[in-house]
């Protein structure tokens, strides 16, 4: 009898996390939405002003999401591999944009007129073109490095393998900027042209609001470079190649793309991105310190995520909505606005339940492995 | 000399010119002196500076390491001296051009401070050995002494003859072991491992009340860490989930235990054993919660929502919404301890017990874990979901049990953590006590319990031992991940496979099976 052989259990699907999952999304949409009646019908004190003022705020700050999102996606969708680092490759860019406009500001001369000024206001455009060309340089050349040195010995290695190197990288990185730059938080030196704060007055529904005028260099300058890039990668013969390497690597190697300067550009792309990124965020929010990086880079991870990782347009669209969630959303519900950041990992989690490709799909990485 | 020859060592020593800058940007190179200088008995003052003699030292140490690495194995002699000098030379221009700067800095007394937090002019001057405007000629002189004298001692320590002596020692070790093996006599064989055992536990019950307060803190904290390294592995290690919110787990413990023995804010005072199980539930309760949703989510995404998780916990216990809950960003102060046999039982030399018959038994149930059904069909889903599926194992359960398994010791850890600090509040949760155990893991060896002890003396023993490299900790971390992720994946002491084949009577034979250790989606 001991030798018998026991029949394999037979094996039941269970019905149990499916259930859970769906009371979980029951509770939580049921949640929202006694938040929103409470706050719109309820409560009802909101005037459109308010509303107007939020979805400025979200489209700004959706903008740079989307910046960073797009570079988490082109990685993602090449290598299948999440670059946790890309955070902190913005972060190096914010750095280098601080730097650029504190010696601009260093500078002084005497301006015809007879005034002491710097060169950063006797040339608010120069110093802000040059911030940015030198915050994309730095930025883009650290994305270089992080892939040479720390992904592509692991090209062949299992995915966690990757995942681990970038969150060493991650790390690595934050202390090396917090033991050069001290961990204290700086203040940007914005030309004043663009002193935050500053912004055109518009009038909605009888209250004066204003735009602020980083607000617009950001939300601009982030379109541009997101069609740029679009462009580049739908028309451009990189464009075509990388995305025949995400497509297939050994195929395209066969059809004589160079597989690793494919990634070695896409890193530079994506690290010029968050460069760009970066140099508005300090504009923008005029805080710099070693963790600026961390933030946002989870939040674009998580907009790639909600637009569908792999997918640019989709990075895009992502960054945008949880922008626009991350601000107006705190709101709407009637809930503190320290809460904003539960609200965008419990949209990450809730996404990664329902609709794990994402809104407008998974494009570049068919095969799921 | 060809083109091939130069370019290498050219690229070295430029790579270490810049490793050295960056060093000596973040201080990183006065620290190393301080900690030659008392490696060498001398008594360094906090905050003052070491001799000069130990940043020499230092500095021919860098240079010698250069010179051995840049030597090519497979090399003759004359070209590994001739890449020794290519690099040594290189890496003394690259540091000599700096010294200028450096000196520049100086001599205008400049103090760029404000910018490059730790670049102090004592620092700078120690480094340039105080000699102003001809150090970049001594460091130059210095690098390409140095960096020859590595590439001689490779030549000599790799040559024929030295590989000769050491094969020789080796085998004389051995030989010397067989025979004390073979004299050894037979009680010792058998009573030999129970007799070591006996002396660690001697050990552990008397050591604690001799060495101090401050050992028995360092030791409390390294096994604390090893019992949450034990958890993280169930769930990392044999049912390969990748976990990177570990630290909610361990904060559902410690404010269970916070909450339930404290008098604000509410008071209850229930006593500490019967909250620190309350607090595993807790732990528990919170993983099935969590587990359920996420379960057959991919790898990756999993790493992520337990990220956001671990956030989500933190973020919540430090807000407004729970302040009265659970006292906000001030945390729980003044929690009280635990109780035997009615005697107060909370003296640190309490604690380092508490914590040390808790550790042992971890590692006992781990252990019996590891070998059980459930352990090997943990590995198998790990190995290969599909697989396992198709010969019959559950992958929910199996995954969900992992989950709750390794969450309970997370509690048990955090609520012991609470209680011996007698405070918690929401830093003691961040996200970094997360990454800190798994590179406790990654570092020390997935799947392997002296692996876990190592890495957790390695991360959170040494650098409280040793308080320099205290503000450097973070950057070695990370920088020990990426490379040993490149050059070492299955950790400092890897676990052998244990020998399952054989105690199932199963006489299946594998060539070449898959290593035990490391990390498999």
């Amino acid at each position: 009898m001991e030798n018998e052989i026991r029949p394999p259990r037979r094996y039941k699907r269970s019905k149990l996390p499916k259930l859970v999952r769906w009371i979980f999304g029951l509770i939580v949409l049921s949640y929202f939405f006694w938040r929103l009646y409470t706050v719109f019908i309820v409560q009802n004190e909101y005037t459109p002003d308010i509303w107007v003022r939020l979805l400025i705020s979200g489209l700004v700050i959706g903008g740079v999401y989307s910046l960073i999102a797009i570079g988490y996606t082109l990685v993602y969708g090449i290598l299948r591999m999440i670059n946790f680092a890309h955070g902190e490759v913005m972060m190096i860019g914010t750095f280098a944009g601080y730097f650029v406009f504190e010696a601009t500001n260093a500078i002084r001369f005497t301006s015809s007129t007879g005034e002491i000024t710097s060169l950063s206001n006797a040339q608010p455009f120069l110093s802000i073109l040059l911030a940015f060309i030198v915050g994309m340089t730095v930025a883009a050349t650290f994305g270089f490095l992080l892939e040479k040195i720390a992904y592509r010995p692991l090209r062949k290695a299992p995915r966690l393998i990757p995942l681990i190197s970038a969150i060493g990288a991650s790390i690595f990185l934050q202390n090396l900027a917090q033991l050069l730059f001290s961990p204290l938080v700086r203040d940007y030196k914005n030309p004043d042209l663009i002193a935050r704060g500053q912004g055109w007055a518009i009038t909605v529904a009888g209250a004066r609001l204003t735009i602020p005028y980083t607000g617009v260099l950001t939300f601009s300058l982030s379109i541009i470079l997101m069609f740029a890039l679009y462009t580049m990668v739908r028309k451009s013969k990189l464009g075509k190649s990388m995305r025949a390497v995400a497509a297939d690597k050994s195929t395209a190697a066969l059809m004589g793309i160079d597989v690793n300067g494919v990634i070695s550009q896409t890193f530079i792309i994506s690290g010029m991105l968050a460069g760009a990124a970066g140099v508005m965020w300090g504009l923008h929010n005029g805080l710099v310190y070693y963790y600026v990086g961390f933030m946002p880079g989870i939040k674009a991870f998580t907009s790639a995520v909600l637009g569908g990782i792999g997918n640019i347009p989709g990075a895009m669209l992502g960054g945008m909505l949880l922008g626009l969630i991350e601000s107006i959303g705190p709101t709407a519900l009637g809930i503190s606005y320290q809460l904003k950041d539960v609200l965008a990992f419990v949209i990450l989690i809730i996404i990664l339940i329902f609709r794990p490709s994402g809104i407008l799909g998974e494009v570049l990485s068919e095969e799921k492995v | 000399m060809n083109k091939n020859l130069v370019s290498p060592s050219l690229k070295r020593g430029l790579t270490f010119g810049i490793v050295m800058i960056i060093f000596v940007l973040i201080d990183l190179d006065v620290m190393v002196a301080t900690m030659l200088s008392k490696l060498f008995g001398a008594n360094v003052i906090r905050g003052s500076l070491p001799d000069v003699r130990f940043m020499v030292l230092f500095l021919i140490l860098f240079g010698m390491f250069v010179g051995w690495s840049t030597s090519s194995d497979d090399a003759k002699p004359t070209t590994k001296l001739f890449q020794a000098l290519v690099a040594g030379l290189t890496l003394g221009v690259v540091l000599g051009l700096f010294d200028l700067i450096l000196n520049q800095l100086i001599v205008t007394g400049t103090d760029v401070r404000k910018y490059l937090a730790a670049l102090a002019p004592e620092s700078i001057r120690l480094f340039l050995f105080d000699q102003g405007a001809i150090s970049p000629l001594l460091h130059l002189g210095l690098f390409t002494v140095a960096s020859l004298l590595g590439s001689l001692m490779k030549i000599l320590l790799k040559s024929e003859s030295a590989s000769r002596f050491f094969k020789g020692v080796k085998s004389g070790y051995q030989g010397l072991k067989a025979k004390a093996q073979a004299n050894t006599p037979n009680w010792v064989k058998k009573y030999g491992k129970f007799l070591l055992f006996l002396l660690i536990g001697l050990l552990a019950f008397f050591l604690p009340r001799i060495w101090g307060s401050y050992n028995n803190y360092v030791v409390g904290l390294v096994g604390l860490y090893v019992i949450l390294g034990i958890g993280l592995n169930i769930i990392v290690g044999l049912s390969g989930q990748l976990m990177l919110g570990f630290a909610a787990f361990f904060a559902m413990g410690a404010y269970s235990v916070a909450l339930l023995n404290a008098p604000l804010p509410h008071g209850i005072m229930l006593g500490f054993w019967p909250s620190l199980l309350i607090g595993i539930l807790m732990a528990v309760v919170a993983a099935v919660l969590l587990g359920l949703p996420v379960m057959g989510m991919r790898g990756d995404y999993l790493a992520i929502v337990t990220l956001g998780f671990g956030e989500i916990i933190r973020i919540l216990l430090k807000s407004d919404l729970l302040t009265s809950f659970t006292g906000g960003p001030r945390g729980i102060q003044d929690i009280r301890g635990p109780t035997l046999f009615g005697q107060p039982f909370s003296s640190d030399i309490d604690y380092t017990y508490i914590i040390l018959v808790v550790m042992v038994l971890s590692i006992i149930i781990y252990k019996r874990l590891e070998r059980s059904r459930t352990g090997r069909a943990w590995l198998a889903v790990k190995e290969d979901t599909k697989v396992a599926q198709a010969t019959g194992v559950n992958i929910m359960t199996n995954k969900l049990l992992a989950l709750c398994l390794g969450a309970a010791f997370a509690g048990l850890a955090g609520g012991i953590f609470a209680a011996r600090n007698q405070f918690t509040g929401p830093n003691d949760h961040q996200l970094m006590v997360s990454m800190n155990i798994l590179s406790i893991l990654i570092v020390g060896g997935v799947n392997s319990i002296p692996g876990i002890i190592l890495g957790a003396f390695t991360l959170k023993g040494l650098p409280e031992i040793l308080r320099e490299i205290e503000n450097y900790r973070l950057l070695v971390f990370g920088g020990l991940l990426v490379v040993m992720m490149i050059s070492r994946p299955e950790g400092l002491w890897p676990a052998t496979r244990p020998n399952i084949e054989k105690d199932e009577g199963n006489k299946l034979k594998e060539d070449g099976a898959p290593g035990e250790g490391g990390l498999n989606d």
